[in-house]
């Protein structure tokens, strides 16, 4: 394999992506993710990128920018647009020994393998007893006006599988952390990365290369006593928001961050709610049937004693995303939605 | 007697006028059946009655008007004692809670305390709880039925009847008579922070919110984190709020049980034949406190608010460890068995604890409870009180030990005797002499007729 | 948080048969065996007489009555005299008020729903204390509100609201009791057609929101007693 060595970047940290952290040494939620798959690249030889458009042109994102001058061709791939090859040739590279990371140049995207992904990759070790460590990476989400074909939340499509992990960090911390983790894993993940988080938040993040987050393990972003709201994505960063508001009114929200979404950390919402004894159960994926129906039933059927109100979800109807800034807007949970929805349970 | 007067149908309105009488004197009633009619300047309507029972007096006039709040009839109500009696059908209530009231408290607690998945739908006995808080008294006693108190919350609002599965929880954790607090959620809904307030201001006996997570297991490399059982969480609620919620003070003493050893030594394997049972220090113990709580009925008591209640009889509880944890079967009514049935409970009940099989009521009302950690090796112990009993006695190990007998040196089987107690209720004379007098009835008595070889 | 609450729009429904459906639903209600109901109809001609109305505040016989279409109904609901007709919404809120019940609130609420619809049609109208219950546009009554509790904890009666109501037929009776006070309605107000068909969803809008209602369409089997076809 061709590399070639890169000069160090802006903060003097060493090779790409490390290089494009801000003055501050803070990361992107970008960056993070960036900077976990250079760091597993150099660590495990056998870990090897395909996609499209991830090698010359550095991704459509520019998540991969750098890694083919440093990784070279058959490390960093570029593929044709083909998403059902893509998974398979992961499969099959996962068989022989390699450790394939998949990105897919939009989530929704992922839908095109969606056979591969469910039949094949989500049952192969079941089946033949060997164990896939496959990565599919790419971005999700929405209230970027991208639309409903570059907006969805595949989540609850894949997570229904049973054998894939599926990784929803909202923090560039957790992002790194996990994606290290699942790259690690030798069992499939789902690495979803929310394109609205990608240069939106930033903080800092460990330069550790064995800095890791587990897999499977939620995270309380913001400690509470009146009300607990489970979330996962972008909507962990609109929780805070409606939570500092809500606190200006005296109503104290406490904000579980899930970050893995299958599967789920049971104990980790279970003992807010114990706390709280409210539930708001806040997701993107759609309504019926998204990942927060899950968690609603979960909350009532194990900790019903711990209840003083119902289990309310709030979450976008099952509609194509819609394009035109109004309506998106109208579609998924606001600021204020969230605000409403825990005044009512506070107030029930 | 339950009187019956001019409602209050709204806000502004204050009179009413009788248009016609439904029921005469002497004319039975049933509960919500209507007994007249009146109508107001705003709205008609009939008004049902509140009690089951006879009309005893027609006190206004059919076309008579009167202000809201006048007594216009009186009802003889059906069945039920005197006693505590009020306008708004606590009695009739009562006569059918305590049915629907004793059991569920019991099994609901051990479905709390046990895991409510796994006792849904279970044919056998539910698990058994871990030292229940006690929800419903020992059955003599003359406080009311308070745990049963869930089904007669008065009406205060169109929402004060809804009452959450955690407010539910805490009130029968807490023994809280729900009837007692206000509901000053929507509509009069009795929320969590209402009971909590109860709770924190200690009307009630433990001080601690209920539902207080474990605090997070932090794990290193290596660390093996094993969740917590749904008994062991209800264990540390209960010694949590023990600690908190009782004045704690610990008393020891010394008892020679030598004779009671060479005795044992004597007629175990008889006793093993004739009963099938192993006879053990326990019974024998039980026998001598029984006699002592007896005598200090204060310590057989609870502390109720502002009374200290004697419970009449004695159920000995008595600790039990087994593989879910720790568990107090109760002996019911221990004062009126002799050592050989005793005996028997103990080893019945230790027996189904240990198999799972316990029903609810078996782990309840103990009004004084025995540990034995002895067996285990320990000289002495400071046990935490079973709530809401005062006291807790610790039996530990028999040891030969040299003792100053006559100026001279001796060895003899000694056991230390020791009982942590709350000093709310009592204070250390009165834990003094008990203790001295089950020291004196193990030293004097003998037990070799009791036991029956 | 919205109380889920049936809806039922049986459409026109004899004045008998609808008021017995309504007595066995609140029955029904005061032992919680269904939510709270809203029903809202018309009925064909008909005159009502509650508790306080006077035998000489029906200005037509009984025959004349008759032989214009109509019929006399004496009912347990207060007040006096009304008119139910073609033309008039008339509403039957079957609510559960709890045991302390808050007749005045409830009566309020109700006016002030139907004083929302007025307002969304664009007739603007008020409740006047100093007469009586009602909804009214000056002294002419445009909404006649009369209500009854069972068991001092159901709703039953409700409102009658003129949209396009034939008012000649108010001259049988001395309306609500009060000789000096007139009737008027949506249409005669707007001076254009107002149908109970438009005002219908206005309706469903203005009682879910005073009452907190989630409104579901009810159950064919709590429908189908209003349908029962007219024993001729």
């Amino acid at each position: 394999m061709a590399t070639q060595q890169v000069e160090a970047g802006a903060a003097g940290h060493g090779a790409e992506p490390r290089g494009k952290r801000g003055e501050d040494g803070q990361a992107t939620y970008l960056i993070a993710i960036a900077e976990a798959l250079w760091e597993e690249m150099e660590r495990d030889e056998r870990v090897f990128m395909l996609g499209e458009d991830i090698g010359v042109y550095g991704g459509a994102f520019k998540v991969t920018e750098g890694f083919i001058e440093r990784f070279g061709p058959e490390r960093v791939m570029d593929t044709p647009i083909a998403e059902e090859t893509i998974v398979g040739m992961s499969v099959g590279a996962a068989m022989e020994g390699l450790r394939p990371v998949a990105e897919f140049q939009y989530a929704d995207f992922m839908s095109s393998g969606f056979d591969e992904i469910t039949t094949v990759l989500s049952r192969y070790h079941y089946r033949a007893g060997v164990p896939l460590p496959v990565v599919l990476r790419g971005p999700s989400g929405g209230g970027v006006r991208a639309s409903s074909f570059h907006s969805i939340n595949p989540e609850p499509w894949y997570a229904y599988a049973g054998g894939i992990k599926i990784i929803c960090p909202a923090f560039p911390s957790d992002a790194k952390g996990l994606l290290k983790s699942a790259i690690r894993d030798d069992n499939p993940s789902m690495f979803l990365e929310h394109k609205w988080i990608y240069r939106r938040i930033k903080e800092q993040v460990s330069e550790d290369p064995e800095f890791l987050v587990p897999i499977g393990t939620a995270d309380v972003k913001r400690e509470g006593s009146d009300v607990s709201i489970i979330t996962y994505g972008a909507m962990v960063h609109k929780a805070l928001e409606a939570a500092e508001a809500l606190a200006q009114r005296g109503i104290s929200a406490e904000i579980v961050d899930l970050r893995t979404v299958y599967p789920l950390d049971e104990e980790t919402i279970l003992r807010s709610i114990e706390k709280t004894s409210r539930a708001l159960v806040l997701y993107e994926s759609y309504r019926f049937l998204g990942i927060g129906t899950e968690v609603a039933a979960v909350i009532a059927e194990k900790a019903f004693e711990h209840l003083d109100a119902p289990v309310v979800r709030l979450a976008p109807p099952n509609v194509p995303v819609p394009f035109s800034p109004p309506l998106e807007d109208a579609f998924l949970p606001q600021i204020a939605d969230i605000e409403a929805a825990v005044d009512r349970l506070a107030g029930w | 007697m339950t009187s019956i007067q001019m409602p209050q149908l709204g806000e502004t309105i204050v009179e009413g006028t009788i248009l016609k009488w439904l029921k005469r004197e002497g004319d039975s009633v049933e509960r919500d059946e209507p007994l007249f009619e009146i109508s107001t300047d705003k709205v008609d309507t009939e008004v049902p009655s509140p009690v089951a029972g006879t009309v005893r007096k027609i006190l206004v006039e059919e076309g008579t008007t009167v202000p809201v709040g006048t007594a216009l009839m009186e009802i003889d109500e059906a069945g039920a004692a005197s006693g505590a009696a009020s306008g708004d059908g606590a009695s009739g209530d009562a006569a059918s809670s305590p049915a629907s009231g004793a059991a569920p408290p019991a099994g609901a607690t051990a479905d709390v305390s046990a895991g409510a998945a796994s006792s849904v739908g279970s044919s056998a006995a539910p698990p058994p709880a871990a030292p229940a808080p006690a929800a419903a008294p020992a059955p003599a006693s003359a406080a009311a039925p308070a745990a049963t108190a869930v089904a007669t919350v008065p009406d205060r609002g169109p929402r004060s009847q809804i009452l959450s599965p955690l407010v539910r929880r805490l009130a029968k954790e807490h023994d809280l008579d729900l009837a007692q607090i206000p509901g000053t959620g929507s509509g009069g809904r009795i929320t969590k922070a209402d009971v909590m307030a109860v709770i924190s201001s200690g009307a009630a006996a433990p001080a601690m919110a209920p539902a207080q997570p474990m605090p997070a297991p932090s794990a290193g490399i290596g660390d093996e984190v094993v969740p917590v059982s749904h008994i062991r969480r209800a264990i540390a609620e209960h010694m949590l709020a023990s600690t908190q919620g009782t004045a704690r003070a610990w008393t020891m003493v010394e008892v020679n049980v030598d004779h009671l050893v060479k005795l044992r030594e004597r007629v175990k394997d008889a006793f093993q034949e004739r009963y099938g049972i192993k006879i053990t220090y326990l019974p024998l113990v039980v026998r001598a406190t029984v006699d002592a709580l007896l005598e200090y009925p204060d310590v057989n008591g609870r502390l109720d608010g502002e009374n200290i209640v004697r419970h009449r009889f004695v159920n000995m509880g008595i600790a039990v460890s087994y593989d879910a944890g720790l568990i107090v079967p109760v002996v019911k009514g221990a004062d009126g068995m002799n050592t050989i049935g005793v005996a028997r409970s103990i080893a019945d009940l230790a027996a189904r604890a240990r198999a799972h099989q316990l029903t609810p009521d078996e782990v309840q009302g103990a009004t004084f409870t025995i540990t034995n950690p002895g067996p285990y090796g320990s000289i002495a112990s400071v046990p935490i009180i079973n709530q809401p009993n005062v006291g807790i006695l610790s039996l530990d190990a028999i040891v030969k030990r040299p003792v100053v007998i006559d100026d001279a040196i001796a060895i003899r089987s000694m056991v230390n005797l020791s009982m942590s107690w709350d000093h709310r209720v009592i204070d250390g004379e009165l834990a003094t002499r008990f203790l001295a007098r089950v020291k004196q009835n193990l030293e004097s008595w003998d037990f070799a007729e009791d036991l029956g070889v | 948080m919205p109380v889920p609450a049936w809806l039922i729009r049986p459409g026109t429904v004899p004045y008998d048969v609808g008021n017995a459906a309504m007595h066995r639903l609140a029955e029904r209600r005061l032992a919680d065996e269904i939510p709270d109901t809203v029903i809202l109809l018309e009925h064909p001609p008909v005159f009502t007489a509650g508790r306080r109305a006077k035998v000489d505040e029906l200005l037509w016989s009984p025959q004349e009555v008759e032989a214009r279409g109509g019929l006399v109904r004496m009912i347990d609901r207060g007040g006096s005299f009304t008119y139910h007709g073609p033309g008039q919404l008339v509403g039957y809120p079957i609510l559960g008020l709890g045991s302390r019940p808050d007749a005045v609130d409830y009566l309020r609420r109700l006016e002030e729903a139907v004083i929302g619809i007025c307002g969304d049609v664009g007739v603007a109208s008020e409740r006047r204390a100093d007469v009586q219950t009602g909804v009214w546009v000056g002294n002419d009554k445009i909404c006649a509100i009369g209500v009854r509790l069972m068991r001092a904890r159901v709703t039953l009666h409700g409102f009658a609201l003129n949209c396009e109501t034939d008012l000649s037929w108010f001259r049988g009776i001395v309306a609500c009791g009060l000789p000096e006070h007139g009737q008027t309605s949506l249409s005669d107000q707007l001076g254009r057609r107002v149908s109970v068909a438009d005002v219908l969803p206005l309706a469903e809008r203005h009682l879910a929101e005073v009452f907190d209602l989630s409104f579901q369409p009810a159950p064919a089997e709590i429908v189908s007693p209003f349908q029962v076809a007219d024993a001729v």
